[in-house]
């Protein structure tokens, strides 16, 4: 029997497949694109809670990233490169269309951690209820509760100071617990 | 029902595949020379809005009797604009101008109020195009620059209007 390191394999699979796509390989991209457009969609419409403009951020995200491609460092995974143009993408999307972002609570510390739940809940009801938190709150725990990403992360990602992102995540917490009826740790 | 129960928000789906297949309309959008020709047209307009910001600046500083300082840029680091201290600053400023303006006379109020909008939309359209090309270090740039444009505004009328400022 092989012994396969998945994580190891999928590295060098995508380096090649990037270094190819970056000399202006579109097949190459396309793998990249059926590798990740179903993470990228995830992000976009938990982001936006809208099925429509979620297809059409995943679009643009695809075809910014090919445009930009050539500036992907290895700092990062693509992942989560791509993940950042998406935050952009959505982000430009809502300054198009003017939706503010409410103004964020006071800053309060709160430990970077997996948010777990007293009871066992529905999945659809937890996406509801995230979908349900106001825009700033939702953003960030979509991309800290559920992506996993660090405060400094998402701050980056978002373009807040850290303090507001951990204060976005402690009301995006007492909320849950609202609208759940669950104790969220 | 109960294997849709969880206890994690970590074990949402990660993956949530579009209900399409996108990748059609994405080469179409990336094949021919379409990317080049619109790459080409936002680089040409980038010089236009970093112009636009200067003039503004400019404009607002020698009606003011005060051009901007030099020296003031260095003191700013490029995450200022996520900095607490910076928004709070500039909130103020803000509204110290909004109390300001009305006290000036109506021609004042129009010129202060068209350089303002002026920065603004430069930011936004700044904005708009790092949303499109994240990586891009020129618009980066320029759109830090474009907020010290704007706090060095806001720092001058407040300033012109103190004794021995320059209106």
């Amino acid at each position: 029997m092989m012994l396969i390191e998945p994580q190891a394999a999928r590295v060098e699979w995508e380096d090649a497949v990037i270094q190819r796509a970056v000399r202006g390989d579109k097949r190459a991209f396309e793998q990249i694109y059926h590798a990740h457009s179903g993470r990228v969609h995830a992000l976009c419409l938990r982001m936006t809670c809208d099925a429509a403009m979620a297809e059409d951020c995943t679009q643009e995200t695809f075809i910014n990233a090919w445009r930009a491609l050539k500036t992907f460092g290895t700092r990062s995974s693509l992942s989560t490169w791509l993940h950042r143009v998406a935050v952009n993408v959505v982000l430009a999307r809502r300054r198009r269309m003017s939706i503010s972002m409410t103004d964020p609570p006071e800053a309060f510390e709160e430990a970077e951690q997996d948010w777990t739940f007293d009871t066992p809940i529905e999945m659809g009801e937890i996406e509801a209820a995230v979908g349900r938190l106001p825009v700033g709150a939702r953003d960030v725990l979509i991309l800290s509760g559920i992506y996993g990403y660090s405060h400094g992360e998402v701050s980056q990602m978002l373009g807040i100071a850290a303090g507001t992102c951990k204060a976005q995540l402690h009301r995006a917490r007492k909320l849950l617990r609202g609208y759940l009826g669950v104790e969220v740790h | 029902m109960t294997e849709n129960r969880i206890t994690s928000l970590r074990q949402l789906a990660q993956d949530i595949p579009p209900s399409r297949d996108l990748w059609q309309s994405i080469e179409r959008e990336i094949s021919g020379g379409e990317v080049q020709v619109k790459s080409a047209r936002r680089t040409a307009w980038i010089p236009l809005f970093a112009l636009a910001a200067t003039l503004a600046v400019v404009g607002v500083g020698l009606w003011i009797g005060q051009p901007p300082e030099k020296g003031a840029r260095s003191i700013v680091y490029t995450g200022f604009v996520t900095d607490p201290r910076y928004l709070r600053d500039r909130a103020a400023l803000l509204e110290s101008l909004r109390q300001r303006l009305n006290a000036l006379p109506p021609e004042s109020q129009q010129q202060v109020a068209a350089s303002i909008a002026t920065l603004q939309k430069a930011k936004r359209d700044l904005e708009d195009a790092l949303g499109k090309d994240p990586g891009n270090a020129l618009l980066q740039e320029l759109l830090v620059n474009t907020y010290q444009d704007e706090m060095r505004v806001l720092t001058a009328v407040q300033q012109a209007d103190s004794p021995g400022g320059g209106i």
